[in-house]
């Protein structure tokens, strides 16, 4: 007999079911809405649902929640593919696509079984000895074999496959805050939520299923919980559905996951697939239950085998009963209730009881049924049928004086396990919450921390349902009066469980399954031993168990027991692995919320930004900034663009955008002993009006940034950084004034904002400046020298103008307020037409610079000295400064440090690429002197150039013949190393 | 996620933060020997419970401030402005 829907008993839900269709590997099939994908499958009779892992075994449904290990499917098709969803815990929606994974060329039929048959080479360890080479072949001698197999294996291995198209989907992060956050919302939780409501707390209560209820749905009477659930809804307590807490972290801060029910979502695109919550909550309550255990037999995961309450809750949840013929073997008293409701629904229930006794209640209950009995009973092997991988037959082992002996057969349709109860104390050992072994209960028990974590009901061990709510009142009610009332429940069972994590004899041959999700068997755990890995850290990693999606959430106890078993000591002596977030998979698309494309950072525009698209600039990142790169005209590409940039400018005018430079304030009477401090350079003599380039050490004494400083007044100081180190500047300098230098009366703000900044270079650019200043006789060589400063207006608006040069030509900076930038660039523009003039872009300044031999951050990485860049003149001698003790370390000071040097190509046609490597010839193969760091056609030159370090610099190139090797892009030639000012050394170009 | 409660701003989220270093080094005046700085920029205790540390309010008040944490739970006891005047002058105000 196959598993049956069955009519509804419970006068409660008089409503008929509505019926929805779905689809199961392409085929239309019925289910009523509120059903799971695996309640959906067991009432259209599909018991395997899956293939396993490694030995692609058949599978089937295991369980009815998140602990599930055999039955995970593959949801939806194309960009929408979810793969490895476990079809436990999914709801059926209508029209929903569901497939079977790991399987070819169907679940039945699956020509990976051969895996089978070769199992014994698949043993724990396996990668390991295959990389390490395969014995005895090759033992010890590399790994010819595993790279032979490795495509094959790296095949058959895994579960379900992911979509490689971008997710379609959006998601959502949201910050909740609450006073009280409960986790779970069966018996316990809804106590809780009552309680805690009732005392005026603000309660979130958050649910994993897609209903509410927890255990109350697996329950055939459910008066008690109609009763719980108006309670709740007269407490204005906010509930979430389908949300699981993933994680539990400082502070009380949980991960919520919210799933956004299709219903909802339906024609609204817009509304997210699923939601983030980053929950912060005084208190949490932990009421997630525990999870029913499985116990290695041989075959025991074969489909048709799940454990005692997940039928239970096929049964009273979804109405479909799981078989006719039910064996149920248990070690406690828990399965009797399921025994007794499958019994009602007019199932054969035969009970194996590990327990030579049990209570007089139990018996009295099950007099009159039609259950069979077998006390001091148990299942030795699960047995399939031929032409049928589920399972037919079971064989039975009873206790004796001895231990297990094998003691018959009985055939069945399912079997049922229950191997005791593990409490969900996952969140609580996030946070590093003692956990204990209870042998009484046989689980491991957290009591939380007493602060702001709390476990109530079955996730702190108490079992009975009436308990369960006792332990959430009391709970609560010491949470919200603050007091310290001793607790009147304490768990555990009426007639004790009998620990039971494996059978195993000797005429039961087969695999017993510890991790059934990553096939990880009973033999595998004792060869961990054998070698010695008998660390549960290590058990872990030898075998993978635990290391599946279900993170060992059935596995995990039936692995360290039998650990301990081999070692012959207890398990509080094994121990347990910390728990880690999440505690279900969580999709990274739920994480990464909206920052995803263009929202994946922030966006830095300059006041010159709109202007710049305008005028047909092409954008580029930097950093955080969109920088316009090059203003091609027609047909123009990029190199065609910057050649003909760079070449107006030098000839006569180009304008440029450098607002991204950072800009600070510096402000107050100690300013100057302030830069003085910092700068590498004598700053103490810069008069008013004058600008001076310095450079700032790290403490260890390498460069850290560079850029002008402009003197503004006698206390006042405009100082200028490079785009990428801006920030990091900038909280340098508050970091020396607020926690080093508490005596200086200094003020830093940033204004990187505030002000537009243009660059106007070339032999022109006076001449332009002249047709836009209000005052053309402020800006002449005498009134505005090299390095001058000064406020000039521009249609009587104050601006600032420094004549500096990055370009090496006759150069200014103007800065305009932002708010006028856009204004007042249209009005520069209009009145550069007079001359030959272009716009141009970070690709046309990187090539003047390389020219000129400037460095920016391509060069100042971190590892190099102010001697390494050729600036040691700009070192005083005369003062300390930050870095001055540290650069002058004996590793620093090497004159076979690499320096910076210009290359050209020996054959003036040839191109390289930056990054490549710097040899002598016939040394190719050996550790380079050095490296190019940029590179770029010169116009001014007419080829190819690049800036690079060599160690030992010029000198030591001298008379040496260079090789320049790229080996990604196999580009090798012949290069000649000169000195980095390779246009105009005299710098005449930049004083007339 | 821990939260740090700035003397400014009160408490926020630790990703508003910065974490600056070790809060009890004294750093040597710039003209001491290299010996000193050396020991002051590279030597480093690995603290195994409570230590002082300094973090910038980046996205706040931008105040360096120091931390009080225990290394093993995050637990924070005490957050001040690194500036003693200004600690001073928060502590007379309150």
């Amino acid at each position: 007999m196959t598993p049956v829907r069955i009519p509804h008993k419970s006068n409660l839900d008089q409503k008929k079911e509505k019926s929805i269709t779905f689809f199961w590997n392409n085929k239309k099939l019925k289910a009523n809405k509120g059903d799971n994908i695996s309640a959906a499958l067991l009432a259209n009779k599909y018991k395997i649902i899956g293939r396993s892992f490694k030995y692609h075994r058949a599978r089937g449904v295991t369980s009815a929640g998140v602990e599930e290990a055999g039955a995970l499917v593959t949801i939806g098709k194309g960009a929408y593919t979810e793969p490895n969803a476990r079809a436990s815990t999914t709801e059926v929606t209508e029209g929903i696509y569901v497939y079977s994974q790991n399987a070819w060329p169907s679940v039945r039929f699956d020509i990976g079984t051969v895996l089978n048959l070769f199992s014994g080479f698949f043993a724990a360890g396996f990668y390991y000895k295959t990389f390490m080479g395969m014995p005895p072949f090759e033992w010890g001698r590399g790994t010819a074999i595993w790279m032979f197999f490795e495509k094959f294996i790296r095949k058959a291995a895994g579960l379900g496959r992911s979509s490689r198209l971008a997710d379609p989907d959006t998601y959502e992060h949201l910050h909740t805050h609450t006073d009280i956050l409960i986790i779970g919302s069966g018996p316990a939780g809804i106590q809780a939520a009552i309680t805690a409501a009732e005392a005026g707390q603000d309660v979130l209560l958050v649910e994993q299923d897609f209903a509410i209820g927890g255990n109350y749905l697996n329950l055939s009477d459910k008066s008690e919980f109609k009763e719980q659930i108006s309670k709740l809804k007269n407490n204005n307590i906010t509930i979430l559905k389908r949300t699981t807490a993933f994680g539990l972290y400082d502070d009380a801060t949980v991960g919520l996951v919210e799933i956004v029910s299709t219903d909802k979502r339906k024609n609204m695109p817009q509304k997210p697939r699923q939601r983030f919550h980053i929950c912060r909550a005084a208190k949490v309550i932990l009421a997630t239950g525990a999870l029913e255990r499985n116990y290695a037999f041989v075959n025991n995961d074969l489909p048709g085998i799940m454990t005692v309450n997940s039928a239970r809750a096929y049964l009273n949840r979804y109405q479909v009963r799981v078989g006719s013929n039910i064996v149920i073997s248990t070690n406690n008293d828990s399965a009797y209730e399921t025994a007794i409701d499958l019994a009602d629904a007019g199932s054969h229930v035969t009970v194996l009881d590990s327990r030579e006794r049990i209570g007089d209640p139990l018996l009295c209950q099950i007099s009159g049924r039609k259950i069979n009995l077998y006390l001091g009973s148990a299942v030795g092997k699960a047995k399939n049928g031929p032409f049928c991988p589920s399972i037919k037959k079971i064989e039975m082992a009873e206790l004796t004086g001895e231990g297990w002996r094998h003691s018959g057969s009985l055939s069945c349709d399912y079997l049922l396990i229950s191997a005791g109860w593990s409490p969900v104390i996952h969140l609580a050992s996030h946070q590093g919450c003692p956990t204990k072994w209870n042998e009484e209960s046989a689980c491991f028990i957290s009591n939380g921390d007493n602060k702001s974590i709390f476990l109530v009901g079955a996730a702190a061990g108490i079992w009975q349902n009436e308990d369960c709510i006792i332990s959430a009142k009391e709970v609560v009610s010491n949470i919200v009066t603050k007091k310290q009332k001793k607790l009147s429940i304490f768990g555990g069972w009426n007639t004790p469980i009998s620990p039971l994590y494996e059978i195993q004899l000797s005429v039961l041959k087969g695999k017993a399954f510890v991790d059934q999700q990553h096939d990880v068997t009973s033999s595998d755990v004792r060869l961990a031993h054998q070698e010695g890995f008998v660390s549960v850290e290590h058990l872990k990693r030898y075998t993978t168990l635990g290391m599946a999606t279900d993170q060992g959430k059935m596995g995990n106890i039936v692995g360290i027991a039998l650990m301990a078993d081999a070692l012959n000591c207890s398990i509080s002596e094994v121990g347990v692995t910390r728990f880690r977030p999440p505690y279900t998979s969580v999709s990274l698309g739920a994480l990464a919320g909206r920052h995803k494309g263009s929202h994946f950072k922030p966006v830095r525009r300059t006041p010159f930004n709109n202007w710049s698209l305008d005028n047909n600039g092409v954008m580029i990142d930097a950093g955080l900034w969109h920088r316009p790169w090059y203003y091609p005209k027609q047909y123009e590409n990029l190199h065609d663009a910057y050649v003909r940039e760079a070449t107006i400018t030098r000839r006569s005018l180009g304008i440029c955008d450098v607002s991204s430079l950072g800009k600070i304030m510096i402000q107050g009477p100690d300013s100057t002993t302030f830069l003085n401090r910092i700068y590498t350079n004598p700053f103490a003599k810069l008069p008013v009006g004058k600008a001076r380039y310095g450079i700032m050490l790290r403490d260890d004494g390498m460069v850290f940034d560079d850029g002008t400083t402009w003197r503004l007044a006698e206390n006042s100081y405009l100082m200028t950084t490079t785009t990428n180190h801006a920030a990091a500047v900038m909280a340098t300098l508050e970091e020396l004034l607020q926690v080093r230098w508490q005596d200086l009366r200094v003020h830093v703000t940033s204004v990187t904002d505030q002000w537009g900044g243009c660059a106007i270079a070339g032999p022109n650019s006076r001449n332009l400046l002249s047709d836009i200043v209000d005052n053309p006789s402020e800006i002449s060589n005498d009134t505005l020298p090299f390095m001058g400063v000064k406020k000039v207006l521009l249609q009587n608006i104050a601006c600032f103008v420094a004549r500096i040069s990055f370009s090496g030509e006759r150069a200014y900076e103007l800065y305009i307020p932002s708010d006028y930038s856009h204004a007042m660039m249209e009005f520069i523009w209009n009145k550069a037409q007079k001359y030959e003039s272009c716009l141009y872009g970070l690709e046309a300044l990187g090539t003047m610079r390389i020219e000129k031999g400037h460095v920016t951050s391509a060069e100042i990485d971190g590892r190099i000295t102010i001697e390494d860049i050729g600036l040691g003149k700009l070192a005083s001698g005369n003062k300390d400064f930050v870095g001055s003790a540290l650069r002058n370390r004996e590793a620093l000071v090497k004159t076979d440090r690499p320096q910076l040097v210009g290359i050209f190509p020996k054959d003036k046609n040839k191109t390289f690429k930056a990054g490549a490597l710097l040899n002598e010839s016939g040394q190719e193969d050996g550790h380079p002197l050095g490296w190019i760091t940029a590179v770029t056609f010169s116009p001014a030159l007419g080829h190819w150039i690049a800036l690079g370090f060599f160690e030992g610099g010029l000198m030591n190139a001298t008379g040496k013949q260079i090789k320049l090797s790229d080996p990604l892009r196999s580009n090798f030639l012949d290069v000649e190393i000169v000195p980095p000012q390779m246009y105009d050394p005299e710098g005449s170009r930049l004083h007339g | 996620m821990i939260q740090i409660n700035c003397p400014f701003c009160g408490k926020r989220d630790h990703n508003e933060f910065s974490y600056g270093g070790d809060g009890q080094i004294d750093y040597p005046s710039l003209d001491a020997v290299a010996d000193i700085w050396h020991d002051a920029v590279f030597l480093r205790e690995n603290v195994y419970g409570r230590q002082i540390e300094t973090w910038q309010h980046l996205y706040g008040c931008r105040s360096w401030l120091l931390v009080e944490r225990d290394t093993r739970t995050h637990e924070i006891f005490s957050v001040k402005l690194a500036h003693t005047d200004w600690q001073k002058l928060m502590e007379k105000n309150k």
